[in-house]
């Protein structure tokens, strides 16, 4: 089979040289006689008509066949030109054989830079260019068939992938629905044991009164009895009671906006994802109100608030972590002041670095320090990422032969990642985890629908208790009030927990997660990605955030997905000093793994991250890149023929 | 004439303090209170010192007219100048002091040039030299002095005493007034001055002193402390222009470009134009606050006599007032009657007098004649006179292989991409970030492969690094600025502490150049050329963002006496770098922000870090006007703004403005969203891709013209009365202007504009540069606008050379056939010029390029060589003209008679430009076919 390949190979190739020679002795005339040069085969019937007039594609214009190709420009949408570089704007086309045919820009012919492989665009003899489609062809149809290896097996992965996101979501919807009349169901019990346990309460409040009012006559008898005993002593106590009543109001209040504080600000770590959020809220609404009258009794709070928006990079913890102002925001705050301040208070090089700040933005602080210590990462880093070397004229064709313009798509079939696919053993970045923020277990005694007969029980039970219970009883029965108190408490924590299941479940399947929901699997997944000595985190639907060591930085919350479902944008994140709020926009293409393979920042504080799927492996896209490997194929044979 | 104390002003400054203090707390509020508005902050006005705030401008500022007391004796013929002493009567009281004569020079050059120098007399024992600004003026200048064998003397005015009088070109004396001391230049016939200085007896000198017991000359400004250790030295004169209806120049001022009067009746509260080259945060569009660069040169131009020019070569800062007429009324003084006159007051911290005098009389007279002192501006690479593309910063190579490859894409040409500071090791220059950038080479080459070129940064602050092995050498060699100490002055810039090469030693310049070569700067390539930012130099920790005035330099000189050239010499280190790098073969391109006289020589420069907003693009405009008229034609702004985000439509109408520009780059701050041509949609694109491929067509226009300048100091980019000098409505419009002689431009500088007033000078038509439409000369149009193209014209009677087809680069447009595009006037006449020589070396020099000349008459066209004849050919061209468009031709003709080869071309009726719907046809002379090197004649029959 080998055999049989390289021989044809060679003998395209000797004759593809020998060819060539024989068009460059030639061609000076070449440019004024082939009247045919640079035209696409499907435009061919147009240009080889018997007519001598020739008429411009737009109809603007007739000319004699002699004007087409005589290296002047004729018509004003340069069909009259194909094969000159006479009209800007003209599209020349190269066969290409054994390879992609092209369309180049006009200008690119006799401009002395080889595009064509076949070197068909240069033919004026300045320079040489020799044939280098078989070898590139080779190659890239070699790219493209691993290519489309990758989209088949994605395809059935993306397959299996919305298999499971529907069932999911149906058994999803179901639960939701199913938990909706449950709800119902409860909130009716719960209501009736609410009411029972007010009457009981009812009761047993009467119970008391009568016992109290029968208890302060029996007091009242005694101590009339003892009125003339000890007056004196009972005037002191009473004194020493109000005092003590005394101080204890004036502390009470002051507790408890203490506690109300830490309330907010200290939280669970395994929490940090929510409580994230709501820390930042409160920093947000403190600064609003700050704003609007400042209070300067706001005092640390409203400190903390101005640090935050100021200094981007402060921890999240530095809020939580007690009362205390954490070093860099207070750094950002009074670098802020000193701005405003005359700067000359400052040292030397405080001044130099406040001053240096106006132009980049950055804090003043460490500064250099820092860029070093990227840069050191760095090199670690990328000491063992192998050279990225491919033929180079391979460059001109990724934008002609691929559809996608995209950025990080022109580099698909170059991509070393690519080549791996199917030896996953190899990968070895961190593999994606369940996003931390709802932790199910909480859920598994109601939402476990194999077993139903849970809600069945406690009705029973009320049912049992409501019927046992004399409401008109007295003395009120005491383990009775007990059961119905605990049934109580019992069905109504069930009741918010379930209730809360619904909210959670319903704002899951809210989402729009694609066309066939191919993504419904990204919704409970966080990828990620070292890049240096950041660490950027992406949770779909939910948020996106960069880590440095402990401190966390948010690029972005979900926003949509755009550009049919081939972008994520994460926006409004972090403001940026001097820039606009952070935001990630997530490029997804083809790969066999949910992966993060790639986060850059081309503009300011605008990241850009690649993230390879199987949700991206389409179907259609897997038979345009056969049609193209066909077509490539097909051209071989052809070129070969003419030989 | 030193009578008035610096401690004056600062107990002056002390009784306002507790003023200041009272209202310190609500300036704060007030500035916290702007600050949470925006988060950009804006000018730091507050840093840079007012005339008020600088004791030597405050004092003169004060002075009254006829203050001076001088008077010239000794006249005398000296070594082929005359010369003078200047004294004072002895003083009225004992403790005044008595200064020693100065010493006065007069000499005379070729053309009309004459220069004034005084300076104290060395023979009286001055405790120090004062310092001459060396390197600027051409050596050869010299060799142009008219040795003088005599002068007149003669009584003018009525004076009681003599005047010296002498010759100075065909028409023209210079006369010297001795009592009171005047010097002036004068017409012969009917005697009416045209340039003068001391007409108002301003002229004050400050003679250096040695510090005695109890002196006190520090000046404290912001925190820092001057020690100032030979006392105040400044000096200022008035120089009157006659005959002028405005004056220009002094660069660079983000102002009009007819200066406006800062001192006057109905002028309130102005500060002077500043010259001191300053690192100015976001700089607002209308301030005579100094900027990057200075140059001390002023032109008066009017309608009565023409065009006159000053130049006081001096490096120190400078002040100049431009005084509104009446701003004397109080004095009494009445100078001979003269039409108009302007005064102005120039005033300098340190230096000596050494000026001149340019006659002109026309507005290119003038330049010529100040470019014969201070240099010629350099012939650019081809490459540099084309597109740039540069931003703060282009992350990495693959960053670079993108944005190359998306020019490509959108078939977008450009020449070159630029690389900021974050491409340096620590901002180590020389240096690459190996991460970033593994590969310098193969990077560059990639780019040459397609005729593209690349820049990188390096500023003049080293970084104090141990391990650096240019900071080591440097410590080693003691080849840093020194502080008032004399230890290494520490500054901070960029990588955080650094100091500064002192480039006013030659050996250091040449130490410096030696960096360049491709063995020393590893990752270099012959590809790569430099830019030169941060050079005036901007130190984040020192006065005003700069180098304390009391540094010392090369031979004890203070950085207060040299300030302004710093940048210069540090431009001259690198681009002599370059030359040396390719052996004396291939032209340097350094892109400098500082410069000083005599910067046009070493390279380009560009107007800072400017905004992107609609002010900024227009203030561009007088900007680089203004730059082009004091020798520095190689100019331009960056293109979109540097700080901000332009808005779509600025952006756009700033590409199509700054393909007008001579130096043509968008840049931008790396805070500032990514902006290339190809991110704001189709339509966007391809209104960018063609104000780009209209620089690219108009290249062999452009290039012709920067030989132009480089021949004659003739800017590329110029006022419009520098073309129609007598037309008054032309004198201070700067929202136009001229490319060469045979275009006019005019920017569009608003949003959403519909309609645009442009004033068309001259008695001759213009044709739509896009259209072919003809419009009258001498009227101001009220034309439509349209997104595509701002109003460009071109002039009736003039011929433009172009490139019409687009190739990625202009080194692929190498071997590309040219258009001839003939604008006929009222006389069906039209002539015009092309040169052309290798776009790289200096074989130039030798001769070895093509300069033709075309002129249409009597319905033919022909080319003639401009090459001295004697030159033999020694350079050729292969290129031919494939087209031949005559506008303002009838349409009759059907064929052409091309001699001498007896052939025949078909004329018919084209496009003005090809793939440009809109334009009317015109006679079309369809493949003439004629080698551009030849001579020829075609004939419409």
């Amino acid at each position: 089979m080998k055999i049989y390949i390289v021989i044809p190979n060679l003998f395209l190739i000797l004759g593809v040289l020998f060819i060539s020679q024989i068009g460059r002795s030639a061609s000076k005339s070449l440019l004024s006689t082939d009247p045919f040069l640079g035209i696409a085969p499907q435009d061919e019937n147009y240009y080889k008509t018997s007519s001598e007039i020739f008429k411009c594609k737009d109809g603007s214009k007739k000319l004699n066949r002699a004007q087409v190709n005589d290296d002047f420009c004729d018509c004003p949408d340069a069909s009259d030109e194909p094969g000159t570089s006479a009209c800007p704007g003209g599209k020349f086309y190269c066969r290409n054989a054994g390879h992609v045919p092209l369309l180049l820009f006009s200008s690119r012919v006799n401009d002395g830079i080889c595009d064509c492989c076949d070197g068909s665009d240069e033919y004026d003899g300045k320079v040489k260019c020799p044939n280098t489609c078989w070898e590139a062809g080779k190659v890239a149809r070699d790219k493209l068939k691993k290519k489309i290896a990758t989209y088949k097996e994605g395809v059935t992965l993306r397959k299996q992938q919305i298999e499971q996101a529907k069932l999911a979501i149906a058994k999803e919807e179901e639960e939701l629905s199913k938990l909706k009349s449950e709800e119902k169901i409860l909130k009716g019990l719960v209501q009736q044991l609410k009411d029972r346990k007010e009457q009981i309460e009812k009761a047993e409040e009467k119970e008391r009164l009568q016992k109290e009012e029968e208890e302060k006559k029996r007091r009242e008898a005694e101590e009339e009895a003892n009125k003339e005993k000890s007056k004196a002593e009972k005037e002191a106590n009473q004194e020493k009671n109000e005092v003590k009543e005394q101080v204890g109001s004036e502390e009470e209040p002051m507790e408890s906006t203490h506690d109300d504080k830490i309330g907010v600000l200290d939280h669970d770590p395994l929490d940090q994802d929510v409580e994230e959020d709501k820390s930042n809220s409160v920093a947000e609404v403190e600064h609003t109100d700050k704003s609007e009258n400042a209070s300067p009794t706001d005092g640390i709070e409203q400190h903390a608030a101005e640090g935050k928006e100021e200094s981007p990079v402060v921890h999240e913890t530095d809020l939580h972590a007690g009362n205390e102002v954490s070093p860099t925001s207070d750094q950002a705050t009074k670098q802020e002041n000193d701005v405003a301040e005359n700067t000359e208070g400052l040292s030397r090089e405080e001044l130099g670095r406040l001053v240096a700040s106006r132009w980049t933005g950055e804090n003043t602080g460490q500064h250099t320090e820092e860029v070093d210590a990227v840069k050191h990462d760095h090199h670690e880093s990328h000491e063992e990422t192998p050279e990225d070397t491919h033929a180079e004229e391979y460059d001109g064709y990724a934008s002609e032969t691929d559809d996608d313009s995209q950025r990080y798509d022109n580099d698909d079939m170059e991509d070393p990642v690519d080549e791996d696919f199917g030896e996953e053993d190899h990968y070895d970045s961190s593999p994606p985890y369940k996003s931390d923020t709802e932790d199910e277990s909480d859920f598994s005694d109601i939402t476990s629908t194999s077993n139903p007969s849970w809600l069945e029980k406690i009705q029973q039970t009320v049912r049992n208790i409501l019927n046992a219970v004399n409401l008109f009883q007295t003395p009120v029965d005491k383990s009775e009030a007990a059961h119905i108190r605990k049934e109580y408490d019992e069905s109504s924590a069930k009741l918010s927990k379930m209730q809360s299941r619904i909210s959670s479940l319903a704002q899951k399947l809210k989402h729009d997660f694609g066309p066939e929901k191919e993504f419904y699997s990204f919704y409970d997944q966080c990828f990620e990605n070292k890049e240096n000595k950041y660490v950027y985190k992406l949770c779909p639907f939910k948020q996106a955030s960069q880590e440095e060591g402990h401190s966390t930085t948010r690029l972005g919350r979900w926003d949509k997905f755009e550009d049919s479902y081939r972008t994520m944008l994460f926006s409004n994140g972090e403001k940026c000093w001097n820039g606009p709020d952070r935001s990630l926009k997530v490029k997804l293409r083809c790969g066999l793994k949910n992966e993060v393979t790639d986060v850059d920042e081309p503009s300011r504080c605008e990241y850009v991250a690649l993230l390879s799927t199987p949700a991206l492996c389409l179907e259609e896209k897997l038979k345009e890149l056969q049609q193209k490997l066909e077509l490539m194929n097909q051209e071989q044979p052809q070129g070969h023929d003419e030989l | 004439m030193h009578g008035s104390p610096d401690c004056e002003l600062s107990s002056r400054s002390e009784a306002m303090a507790p003023n200041i203090n009272s209202t310190l707390p609500l300036l704060l509020l007030f500035l916290l209170f702007t600050l949470h508005l925006s988060s950009v902050s804006a000018w730091k006005k507050e840093e840079f010192r007012t005339c008020n705030q600088t004791p030597f401008c405050k004092r003169a500022r004060s002075r009254k007219p006829h203050s001076s007391s001088l008077f010239a004796t000794d006249v005398a013929i000296l070594n082929g100048a005359l010369t003078a002493n200047l004294r004072q009567p002895p003083p009225e009281s004992p403790d005044q002091d008595q200064i020693k004569p100065l010493l006065f020079t007069l000499s005379v050059y070729q053309n009309g040039v004459v220069r004034v120098k005084i300076d104290e007399d060395p023979s009286l024992g001055p405790p120090k030299k004062r310092f001459e600004v060396p390197d600027v003026i051409l050596p050869e200048f010299e060799s142009t002095k008219l040795w003088l064998q005599r002068f007149q003397t003669e009584t003018v005015d009525g004076d009681s005493g003599p005047s010296s009088v002498v010759h100075v070109a065909d028409g023209y004396e210079a006369v010297l007034r001795h009592n009171p001391f005047e010097v002036y230049v004068r017409e012969k016939q009917g005697k009416r001055r045209v340039l003068s200085l001391n007409s108002h007896g301003l002229f004050d000198f400050e003679q250096l002193r040695v510090k005695q017991e109890g002196d006190d000359w520090e000046e404290r400004f912001k925190g820092h402390t001057d020690v100032r250790p030979y006392g105040p030295q400044s000096i200022s004169f008035d120089v009157s222009f006659f005959d002028a209806d405005f004056v220009y120049g002094i660069p660079e001022h983000a102002s009009s470009f007819a200066l406006r009067p800062t001192r006057g009746p109905g002028v309130d509260d102005s500060e002077p134009y500043r010259l001191f080259n300053l690192d100015v945060f976001e700089f607002i569009h209308d301030s005579p606050f100094g900027l990057y660069g200075s140059i001390p040169f002023m032109l008066g131009h009017g309608k009565a006599r023409g065009t006159s020019g000053f130049f006081w070569l001096n490096a120190a800062e400078m002040q100049i007032d431009v005084l509104g007429s009446g701003w004397d009324a109080e004095s009494g003084i009445l100078l001979p009657e003269s039409g108009s006159r302007i005064d102005t007051l120039w005033m300098s911290e340190a230096g000596i007098v050494d000026t001149f005098f340019f006659i002109g009389p026309g507005p290119k007279d003038v330049v010529r004649q100040y470019t014969s002192v201070t240099g010629m501006p350099a012939m650019p690479q081809l490459f540099s006179t084309a597109y740039h593309q540069c931003r703060w910063n282009y992350r990495d190579e693959e960053d670079v292989e993108n944005i190359d490859s998306k020019f490509d894409e959108h078939d977008i040409p450009y020449d070159v991409l630029w690389l900021d500071i974050e491409h340096t090791d620590g901002k180590r220059y020389f240096t690459w970030d190996r991460v970033l950038f593994p590969n310098p080479e193969q990077m560059q080459n990639k780019l040459a492969a397609k005729g593209r070129h690349m820049v990188t940064i390096v500023d003049p602050h080293i970084k104090r690094d141990e391990s650096f092995h240019l900071h080591k050498e440097a410590t080693s060699k003691g080849y840093y600025v020194k502080d008032a100490t004399g230890k290494d002055y520490d500054g901070w810039c960029w990588p955080g502490s650094s100091s500064y090469l002192d480039m006013l030693n030659p050996e250091i310049r040449s130490w410096w150049s030696e960096k360049f070569s491709l063995k020393h700067y590893v990752g270099s390539t012959p590809w790569l050329y430099i830019w030169n930012d941060m050079n005036e130099p901007s130190v984040f920790n020192g006065p005003e963002v700069t180098m304390p005035r009391d540094a010392l330099h090369y031979g004890g000189v203070e950085h207060r006496e040299l300030h302004n050239a710093y940048g210069y010499y540090f431009h001259m280190a690198t681009s002599d770098g370059l030359v040396k790098r390719g052996d004396g073969k291939d032209r340097p391109f350094v892109l400098s922000r500082a410069f000083f006289s005599g910067s046009q020589r070493h390279g380009a420069v560009w107007t800072g870090d400017n905004t992107a907003d609609w002010d900024q693009l227009r203030v561009s405009v007088p900007m680089i006007l203004t730059l082009g008229l004091t020798g520095m034609t190689f100019s331009g702004a960056d293109v979109g703004g540097y700080f901000g985000n332009p808005e779509t439509e600025l952006l756009v109408r700033w590409y199509q403005l700054g393909a007008y520009y001579p130096f043509f780059r968008a840049h931008a701050h790396q805070d500032t969203k990514r902006r290339e041509p190809w991110l704001f949609g189709d339509r966007n694109t391809e209104l960018m891709r063609d104000a780009i491929h209209t620089r690219y067509a108009l290249l062999p226009y452009f290039y012709t013209l920067f030989r132009e300048a480089n021949t004659s100091g003739v800017p590329v980019m110029r006022p419009l009365w520098m073309e129609f000098p007598s037309d008054k409505a032309t004198f201070s419009n700067d929202e136009a202007f001229m490319v060469g002689n045979s275009l006019l431009v005019q920017g569009i500088y608003t949003e959403r504009a519909k309609y645009a007033s442009v004033y068309l000078p001259g008695g001759q038509s213009w044709y739509d540069l896009r259209t072919g439409i003809i419009y009258k000369g001498g009227t101001t149009h009220k034309l439509e606008v349209s997104e595509e193209t701002i109003p460009a014209f071109h002039r009736a009677g003039t011929i433009i050379p172009r490139k019409d087809r687009y190739r990625r680069s202009s080194t692929q447009m190498a071997n590309d056939p040219y258009t001839l595009v003939i604008a006929l006037n009222s006389s069906h006449a039209a002539e015009g010029e092309l040169y052309i020589d290798n776009g790289k070396s200096f074989e130039f020099k030798q001769g070895a390029y093509i300069h033709r000349h075309f002129v249409f008459s009597d319905g033919k066209v022909t080319s003639s060589s401009l090459v001295p004849k004697a030159s033999k050919t020694l350079f050729s061209s292969a290129c031919v003209i494939e087209r031949i468009i005559v506008l303002g031709h009838s349409s009759g003709p059907k064929k052409a008679l091309i001699e001498p080869s007896n052939r025949k071309a078909e004329i018919e009726v084209g496009p003005l430009w090809l793939q440009r719907g809109k334009s009317a046809p015109v006679l079309t002379i369809r493949r003439p076919n004629v080698p551009v090197a030849d001579d020829w004649t075609i004939k419409i029959l």
